[in-house]
């Protein structure tokens, strides 16, 4: 078992006005070594912080994370995390921002940038290595940041709508390149999107948030093998099940 | 990102030569204006040959850049080292901040009596003063530029298991480089600005001092030589922080 998240619940200050955000309330989930878990809601209904507090960015208001049984009190390498926005160091290119995890962990420089051309090949970015990220498009930018999370071999990889400014065949490549991943290296993996086909095709269950204050709606078991057929009446079923439950959430 | 352009093109030369030709013209063609209060560029050039000829100019400007870029050096290595400690903790900087923010607008050449009591004569008094004009701005800009380490960036490191110190050296300090020379590139002028005061009252030698006694001796051709090269030393620091800036803004 990797996460447990017990009685999350996270209510956010706002600085000048004193003001009182519930963002999270009562959040209890598990999650198994190995397993695909999309989070899907609303926007704002706390996805987002909940990413976070997993990975120790946040510290919950109430209730506890737990990592393979350990408290987490905060951010580890143990747990990659893939933001929302851009999060490349513009000082450095793209191959030196790839093995940034692997050079602060004191893994020996020219072995590191080997394994980073192998994996910006599969990305399709091995032209690319000597660029900076001001020289890169926006989605070019997302999958270098993809690889230098997943080139650390971390335990499990925290998504925050990792794959949303990507066009449709590299987005389609990475949710498989992803999922073989999670499969032969029994990563467990949280994604975050907005995207149900995405969640339908990549998941082993789906957690759909309720409205502010976020809380856990429903969980839904998708028991088909990979690789998923899109065009099958399941997936599109499976598909509208999940659309029909977020729109009753938007209603509530 | 941001582009600095520094390019002097023929049109910005265009100004300076109507303004010599009109200077010539008032004060050489016509002499409306005796030269020992002001001079022609005639007066402006003869000094210049003779001053660098007899080697003084070269002298002169060779101990002014010593005692600036000395003084700045020094300003860099506290400014820096103390910006980046303030701008990570923020209980340093509240314990610093008053003191800062009096010490500060205190204009350098404040410091000109002390300096002379505690640094006696030659270029300690200039490099102290040099110090005290610089340090601020660097420090200012080092803690702006800590500041505005984007925190994605931050939480990155730490979700890649970077310690405290690898957070400093990998992450703030090249992320606040940007602010740091643009710092560097104020001070530079301050420097230049501490040297030349502090050269007319508590020196015997640079340019400063060049300007000061030519003058009283009636020599305004060598204070106006004086002058402008204080004026293109400035351009030339101006011309190489902008060529770096353009190196590190990415
Ligand atoms: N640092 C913060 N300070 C104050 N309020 C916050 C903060 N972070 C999030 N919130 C609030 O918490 C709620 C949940 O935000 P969160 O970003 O987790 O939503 P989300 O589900 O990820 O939304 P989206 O789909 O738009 O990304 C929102 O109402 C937001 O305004
Ligand atoms: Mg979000």
């Amino acid at each position: 078992m990797t996460f447990e998240v017990e009685n999350v619940s996270k209510t956010f200050v706002s600085g000048d006005s004193d003001e009182e955000v519930i963002a999270l309330k009562d959040i209890n989930l598990t999650i198994e070594t190995g397993e695909f878990v999309s989070f899907v809601g609303p926007s704002g209904c706390g996805k987002t912080t909940t990413l976070r507090i997993i990975e120790g960015f946040e510290k919950p208001t109430e209730g506890t994370v737990k990592d393979d049984g350990e408290l987490v009190t905060g951010p580890s390498n143990q747990r990659g995390f893939i933001f929302q926005n851009y999060s490349l160091f513009p000082w450095l290119n793209v191959i030196d921002n790839v093995i940034f995890g692997l050079n602060i962990n004191g893994k020996p420089e020219k072995e590191s940038k080997k394994r980073a051309m192998e994996y910006l090949k599969t990305v399709g970015l091995e032209d690319f290595a000597e660029r900076y990220p001001s020289e890169l498009s926006g989605g070019m930018k997302q999958r270098v940041a993809i690889i230098r999370s997943l080139i650390n071999d971390s335990k499990s990889l925290l998504m925050d709508e990792t794959f949303s400014a990507l066009d449709i065949q590299t987005k389609h490549k990475l949710q498989n390149q992803i999922l073989k991943i999670c499969k032969e290296q029994k990563k467990t993996i949280i994604f975050v999107t907005h995207d149900i086909d995405e969640a339908v095709y990549l998941s082993d269950r789906i957690v759909v948030f309720s409205r502010r204050p976020g809380m856990v709606k429903k969980i839904f078991e998708i028991k088909m093998d990979h690789p998923r057929d899109r065009q099958c009446q399941e997936f599109e079923d499976l598909v509208s099940e999940v659309i029909e439950m977020i729109g009753e959430v938007e209603e509530d | 990102m941001k582009k600095f352009r520094n390019e002097y093109t023929k049109e910005t030369l265009i100004l300076p030569i109507i303004l010599i030709i009109i200077w010539y013209i008032v004060c050489d063609v016509f002499q409306l204006i005796p030269s020992f209060m002001f001079p022609g560029p005639t007066d402006v050039a003869n000094s210049f040959v003779r001053l660098a000829v007899s080697g003084k100019l070269f002298k002169d400007v060779f101990d002014t850049l010593y005692k600036v870029l000395f003084g700045m050096l020094l300003a860099s290595v506290v400014g820096i080292t103390f910006g980046i400690i303030l701008g990570w903790s923020k209980r340093l900087e509240t314990l610093c901040k008053l003191v800062i923010s009096i010490l500060r607008p205190i204009p350098p050449i404040a410091w000109i009596p002390f300096s002379i009591i505690w640094f006696g004569i030659g270029i300690g008094p200039a490099v102290f003063i040099i110090f005290m004009g610089c340090v601020f701005p660097i420090l200012i800009s080092t803690i702006d530029g800590v500041h505005r380490t984007d925190p994605v960036l931050i939480e990155a490191a730490e979700s890649f298991g970077a310690s405290n110190s690898q957070m400093l050296t990998e992450v703030i300090v090249p992320s606040s480089l940007p602010y740091i020379v643009s710092g560097l590139k104020v001070a530079i002028g301050i420097a230049l600005m501490c040297t030349i005061s502090g050269e007319m009252i508590g020196s015997s030698s640079g340019i400063g001092y060049m300007i000061l006694t030519s003058t009283s001796l009636f020599d305004t051709g060598s204070t106006v030589v004086g002058m402008l090269v204080i004026g293109i030393i400035g351009i030339i620091f101006d011309y190489i922080f902008t060529k770096i800036q353009e190196r590190i803004f990415w």
